[in-house]
Order: C-alpha cells, then structure tokens, then sequence
C-alpha cells in the first residue's frame, strides 16, 4: 500500500543520521519503515554495547622492551642533521678559500645536488626540525652567521671570480 | 646531564610556542610525544598506555587472532616511536598509531591471502540459526556474542568500519581521516555494512 512511495533505505538513513528530512517525515506515518528504522535502532544499540577486548596486559611492557634498544627519536634525527649540515657547511667553505676554482667546483656539486638532491633535501628538511625542536636559539644565530659567510663569499666569487665564459 | 636542556633560548620559544597554542584546542598527547621525542621511556609508555585499547582492538578486528593482534600492534608502536619526528602534534596521536596498524595489517592479511585462500569460511557454520526466537526476529533478543559473531563473518571493510563507528565511537570524520576517503564514502560503508549485518543478525524471514 504505502511501500510504492518509500524510500530508498540508504536515503532515509542518511536523513536518520542529519535528524531531518522528507523520507523520515514519510517513516513516521509509515508502518514499513517505522518498522526498519526500529530494527536499525535496536542494531544499532547492539552494536554500541559491544566494547574493543582488552589488549594483553604484557602488550605495554613487550612494547616498551622493543624500544628501549632503539635509539631517541631526537637523537637519530639530529644527527643525520648534523652531519648534513657539516658536509654543507663543509662544501660552502671549500668554495670560498679556493676561490680560483669556484665555479668549477660548484658545477660538480650541482650536479650531485641533481643527483641525490631529493635525498639530501629530505634529510635537511627533517635534521633541521629536528634541531629547531631542541636548540632554535642557537641554530638561528649559526643561520645568521652562515648567511653573512655566505653573502661575503658571494660577494667575493663575484668580486674577482673568472668570467663564466672561460670556465 | 642534557645538554639539550641547557638551552634557555630554545625555552623561550617554546613558550611563545606554547601562548600562540593557547587558543588551539588541547593537545593531551603532545607534551608527552615531545618528551618521547627526547628520550623519556616514561612519556612514550604512557601514549602507549593511552592508545593500546584502540590500537589492539582494531587489530583484532581485522584480523580475527589474538596473537596476530598482539604481534602487530607491537610492531606499531615500535614503528610510532622510530617515526615520532614525522608525527604532526596537530593530530590526534591516536588515530596516528591506528593508521601505522591498519597499514600493518592490511599488509598481513594480503600476504595471509596469497598463503592460504579461504579457510575463515567455516567460520560460517558456527553461527547459531537463531534458535532462540525465531517468531520475533528480534535482533534485540540476539546475545552480544552472537553479534560478534556475525561482525566476524563480514568482510574485513566492513567490519573495519562498523567497529570503528560503534565500537570505538568515532566520528565519519575522523573515520574518513584514517581510511584515507571522503566522510561521505563512510557513510555509504557504514550503511552498507550495517544492512550485512541486519541481514545475518534476521533469521531467514518466513515467507
Ligand atoms: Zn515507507
């Protein structure tokens, strides 16, 4: 009799879930559907009622036996960080004191930046959060300190470097 | 004995760190990830302590075994801890962990396939008949264990979704955040699954 208007299950429940709607209008005067939406409630109920197990009360001490041989999170960070950041540093330096060969020098880093740049840039990104984490104060008066190196050393390479048609 | 500690600048930004927070809303596991971070066990065994009922439930939903479960969930808070530094504070911890299980799982159950095709199917014939009121059909009347039973005959999907919304009380959202799909996409689950189940819970209705 009424089942030719009702409507799609899927559309009334999700009326059920937003509280509102035509097709629950139409349930409330509805035995069919009045009659489905009590079996929800009553699975739905059910289902609430059930709870997750507990874990097994060696879980925690079993976990914590594991990482105490691991190394700190921080640790392992910072120094894959650091290491990256002395080969920079290391890099930069090398740049500046010979000067002569600069440009040919900074090709061939270039070109290993191209080769593992991704690498090396993911290391950098997650070695330097690493070390923000611990030691920001310090870390940002050595980023000031390598930008004033770098921009003398720059200045220099430009200053009185071969002309890069020659190199 | 930390030189970490020593670091009175770092302090300060920290704590202009934390005033801009303020007005975030509470982070209950972040003081104890940053502590983790640094080394402190005790910090880390109390995240675990917090999450292991979520964590080693859902485990053991997917994958129907006690011990699998334990093993697995083991296997993820290890990996939590080799990966706190690519945890974002900004989300929950919780649901962190449960997405490093879930991954963890769905790895062992396609490797269970390919070892043996389906021996959960018997499972099937243990489920009672409905002997209890066949006359009412009442899903009401149906013993818990009987439901469990049921949630244990669907498929993994499924029943990843129905214990995650009623059992673990999560939100659409939160759901859709861990399985990686839109909120929408878990209601049509949720409804899809919950009919399974209706349909197993119903005795054969008399026609
Ligand atoms: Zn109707």
């Amino acid at each position: 009799m009424t089942s030719i208007q009702c409507p799609d299950l899927e559309v009334l429940f999700t009326e059920l879930e937003a509280g509102e709607g035509a097709s629950l209008e139409h349930a409330a005067s509805c035995p069919l559907c009045s009659a489905i939406l009590e079996e929800h409630r009553q699975l739905e109920k059910d289902l609430y009622r059930l709870a997750d197990p507990l874990p097994p009360p060696t879980l925690v001490a079993n976990v914590m036996a594991r990482v105490a041989t691991e190394p700190t999170p921080l640790r392992r960070e910072l120094w894959a960080g650091l290491s990256i950041l002395v080969a920079s540093l290391g890099v930069g330096l090398g740049l500046l004191i010979s000067n002569d060969q600069a440009l040919s020098r900074l090709g061939t880093a270039l070109a290993a930046l191209f080769t593992d740049g991704k690498v090396l840039i993911q290391g950098l990104a997650s070695g330097a959060s690493a070390i923000w984490n611990t030691a920001a104060g310090p870390v940002a008066a050595l980023l000031v300190v390598l930008l004033i190196v770098s921009l003398s050393g720059l200045k220099r390479l430009v200053g009185n470097g071969p002309h890069p048609s020659e190199a | 004995m930390n030189a970490l500690t020593l670091n009175p600048l770092g302090d300060i930004a920290q704590a202009i760190g934390s005033l801009m927070a303020e007005e975030a809303p509470a982070l209950p596991w972040k003081a104890d990830v940053q502590a983790a971070r640094r080394g402190d066990p005790s910090a880390f065994e109390a995240l675990v302590r917090s999450v292991q009922r979520a964590v080693y439930g859902l485990a053991l939903r997917l994958l129907n075994s006690e011990a699998e479960a334990a093993e697995v969930s083991q296997e993820a808070f290890l990996r939590a801890y080799q990966n706190l530094h690519r945890y974002d504070e900004s989300r929950p911890f919780d649901l962190w962990v449960m997405a490093i299980t879930r991954n963890l799982c769905l790895d062992l159950l396609r490797r269970r396939t390919k070892v043996r095709t389906e021996e959960l199917d018997p499972m099937k014939e243990v489920l009672p008949s409905g002997e209890a009121s066949l006359e009412e059909g009442a899903i009401a009347r149906q013993e818990r264990q009987s439901l469990e039973e049921a949630m244990g005959t669907l498929s993994v999907e499924d029943r990843e979704v129905l214990a995650l919304y009623y059992v673990q009380k999560r939100t659409t959202k939160e759901i859709a955040q861990l399985l990686g799909c839109a909120p929408g996409t878990i209601m049509a689950r949720l409804f899809r699954a919950r009919e399974k189940l209706r349909k197993k819970m119903t005795p054969e209705e008399p026609t």
